[in-house]
């Protein structure tokens, strides 16, 4: 609900504020979001600097290392463009995948100059916006047929065109020799940026990726890594702004009152049909962009890990782990699953090694019903993330079925950015 | 513009279908005996999809409830059914006496799930049913993560791979299950015959509880209508508890039954395999219908030996052609009719 339309609560101890117009309450509304993409960008930084303290084997333990962070971002793009279609209309998109792995392929695709009429060589940010487009008008041929359908039909009939797509990528013998391992780029390192302006654009990829040494004369290396974090940083936070700029215009407006009454909003007057339509094309837009991204970083690209059914329920779990229907949410919620996953994995000293190095060895040797205590950390705790995630989230769906950022809003009784500020302003006044 | 890469695509695609091959398969006679050959094996293969399916729309008739962990169930049947078959039959035991003990087998598993879902039910999905059918969904789907990732740190510290299939309880199939069988002219596939008496026997069982108990009396007044039931004054709840304990362990037996097909066979995988096509089956049958899931086993399983066939004899060089044909049954059967074969009209929706 919009500020201005709001009835003023007087039971409300922190009236909103009423102040209107102008640069300042712009930039007081926009706080908590500059708030949030200045921790994003010192994150990798301070992850850094607490490496040389002697925090160091608990930082490694505890924290996201900075390439798990990419894959929040990439994730938590995906995960939003879900919460696009399936939170604000209500319609769960079950084959969201479908649009990911466009949005992959065709970059992978376009940078071997496989695409007919796309010359080899393109630069990425137009590959990448062409493939969201044709991720967009795959969504309205998906959707022209899917909305005619409502609750478990349109999960189903959508998941049913993301199977189909996926086994046919698994099988298609054009992607490469060797279909069901996918594709991979073979050529330059794709960069970000403005097309064609090589000072403007940033090459991005974990080994292909530019460096920086001793940015802007302040002593400060970036790796490979950390560039193409801040280089995909830039398009999440373009994509998020113009997906929060939908939801908040008379636009996205229709698309909650579809959510709470669709019968209504019909009598109304409005044509839900086509709205819906709508959305599901920009949320597939931004899939895609996801599964741009994604590409451009890990140069290659498998159908289990774009089209199929688990991608979507990726999806599915941060947004409801984030908050359904905040947009925001799901990247707080892959925020937390790839902070969980990196804390149970070893590949960036998880809690495991730290276990298997801190532990006395007669502590790791004790029998534990027939086991010893090192096999059962061996297999209970490294790389078992998804069951840990598992028991999270069906407590999620039980206590907390608005998630993180949803209980976040009920509790401060608005948006965090229109909120917060006025909780805050009592105990700074 | 280049036209190069678009040349090279429709090149990809022309040499999928072969004719020759088809004319190459001969003349009439062994065209007929081939046609019997590929609708048996449709049907061994629709008892099969018929097994797996039927306990996902048992629960979902009634209780409107779409059971995301149905394929980690049948996973799990599949392992336990291996794990009795392994530990009791030993090189020397019998033709006779390994049917048997599979058949034990099929009970324990069966007895042990039922109780674990009635449990399931009360403890996690009774709290949750005022919500809308997504958290239903997403809580099952939740349930389904954590069976699949506890059984891949059982498997782990027994020393199994989680994946590809366990091997020991695939080798326990007798042998006289691996030849064929001439029946009326063609050599069909014994364990395809076997699999047909399983999926027959589910079947008439669940036909009979459906029919002849209090419960499916039940399960049919409330997949019409919910609330009259109610009105009648008959305790849903506890219909919903047993109703969802026989569907989970109707999912385990369709696991048992996997255990020895070696296309299936126990491995982790079954988990998102299994209820992807029990969905399929399911939804062109009408959620919720008995006769329709009977029905539309049959279709997809035929459809399923048909297009295998296709492939193996070369006439379509498409190596997907089975799975993609499947879920495009899906989606043509939403478009042209959503409520499926014998799907009642309403069910499913908001």
């Amino acid at each position: 609900m919009d500020e201005t339309d709001a009835p003023v609560d007087e039971s409300d101890p922190i009236p909103p504020s009423t102040a209107t117009g102008g640069l300042r309450e712009y930039l007081r509304d926009h706080a908590v979001h500059a708030a949030v993409i200045f921790g994003f960008l010192l994150y990798p930084l301070a992850y850094e600097a607490l490496l040389a303290t002697p925090a160091a084997p608990f930082a490694e333990a505890f924290l996201p290392a900075v390439t798990f962070m990419i894959v929040v971002l990439y994730m938590g793009l995906f995960a939003m463009s879900f919460d696009f279609v399936s939170g604000y209309t209500g319609y769960l998109s079950f084959g969201h995948a479908a649009f990911f792995g466009t949005g992959a392929y065709f970059v992978v695709l376009a940078a071997n100059g496989q695409v007919p009429g796309v010359p080899g060589g393109t630069p990425f940010m137009i590959t990448l916006l062409l493939g969201a487009v044709v991720a967009g008008l795959l969504a309205l041929v998906i959707g022209s047929v899917s909305f005619r359908l409502t609750g478990v039909y349109f999960a189903m009939i959508t998941l049913g065109f993301a199977q189909v797509i996926y086994e046919l990528i698994r099988s298609w013998g054009y992607v490469s020799t060797n279909p069901t391992e996918g594709a991979t780029v073979s050529g330059d390192a794709l960069a970000i940026g403005v097309p064609y302006v090589d000072a403007l654009s940033l090459d991005v990829g974990r080994l292909t990726g530019e460096s920086v040494e001793n940015l802007l004369g302040l002593g400060v290396d970036l790796s490979a890594t950390v560039v193409s974090y801040y280089a995909l940083g830039i398009v999440v936070v373009v994509c998020y702004f113009a997906m929060q700029r939908i939801i908040h215009s008379p636009f996205g407006r229709v698309m909650i009152a579809i959510r709470e009454n669709e019968e209504r909003a019909r009598a109304v007057g409005y044509p839900t049909y086509r709205f819906k339509l709508a959305a599901f094309a920009v949320s597939g837009f931004f899939g895609a962009i996801a599964g741009g991204i994604f590409a451009a970083y890990s140069r290659s690209v498998a159908p289990d890990g774009t089209f199929y059914f688990l991608v979507t329920a990726d999806a599915l779990i941060t947004t409801i782990i984030g908050g359904f229907g905040t947009l925001a949410g799901p990247i707080y919620g892959t925020l937390f699953t790839q902070g969980l996953e990196d804390v149970l994995s070893t590949e960036s000293g998880g809690v495991a090694t730290l276990l298997r190095e801190r532990l006395p060895e007669s502590v790791l040797q004790a029998d534990l019903f027939g086991i010893s205590l090192e096999l059962f950390v061996n297999t209970a705790v490294d790389g078992r993330a998804p069951l840990y995630l598992g028991i999270v989230f069906v407590l999620f769906v039980l206590f907390v079925p608005n998630g993180i950022l949803g209980t976040l809003r009920d509790r401060l009784g608005g948006t965090v950015g229109k909120r917060l500020p006025d909780h805050l302003r009592r105990y700074f006044r | 513009m280049s036209l190069g890469p678009l040349a090279a695509v429709v090149s990809q695609i022309a040499p999928l279908v072969d004719p020759s091959a088809l004319l190459a398969t001969g003349g009439t006679v062994d065209g007929l005996q081939t046609a019997a050959r590929v609708l048996a094996e449709g049907i061994g293969k629709g008892a099969v999809y018929f097994t797996i399916a039927v306990g996902l729309t048992l629960v979902f008739g009634l209780m409107g409830v779409l059971n995301f962990a149905h394929g980690a169930i049948a996973m799990v049947g599949a392992y336990l059914g291996g794990l009795v078959l392994v530990l009791v039959v030993g090189a020397n035991t019998g033709t006779l006496a390994t049917i048997l003990v599979f058949f034990v087998a099929l009970a324990l598993v069966f007895a042990v799930t039922t109780a674990a879902g009635s449990a399931m039910e009360v403890a996690l999905i009774r709290p949750i049913y005022d919500r809308t059918p997504t958290y239903q969904i997403l809580l099952t789907f939740g349930v389904s993560l954590i069976i699949e990732e506890f059984a891949r740190i059982v498997l782990t510290l027994r020393g199994i791979q989680p994946n590809p299939q366990w091997q020991a309880p695939m080798a326990t199939a007798p042998d006289v299950l691996l030849g064929r069988t001439e029946l009326l002219g063609i050599g069909v596939r014994r364990l395809y015959l076997f699999e047909i008496a399983i999926g027959a026997l589910v079947a008439v069982a669940v036909w009979a509880f459906l029919t002849k108990t209090l419960y499916g009396l039940y399960i049919r007044a409330g997949s019409e209508d919910t609330e009259m039931v109610q009105a009648l004054g008959i305790d849903v709840r506890q219909a919903f508890t047993v109703v969802f304990g026989v569907g989970t362990g109707l999912a385990a037996v369709g696991g048992v039954l996997l255990m020895w097909d070696p296309i299936w066979g126990p491995s982790v995988l079954l988990s998102v395999d299994v209820l992807l096509y029990a969905f399929v089956v399911v939804i062109i049958g009408g959620l919720g219908s008995f006769t329709g899931t009977l029905v539309a086993a049959g279709i997809v399983g035929i459809a399923d030996s048909v297009t295998t066939w296709l492939f193996t004899t070369g006439i379509v060089t498409f190596p997907g052609l089975s799975e993609v044909t499947i879920f495009l049954l899906l989606v043509v059967m939403l478009i042209i009719r959503p409520q499926g074969l014998y799907g009642v009209e309403e069910v499913g929706g908001h």
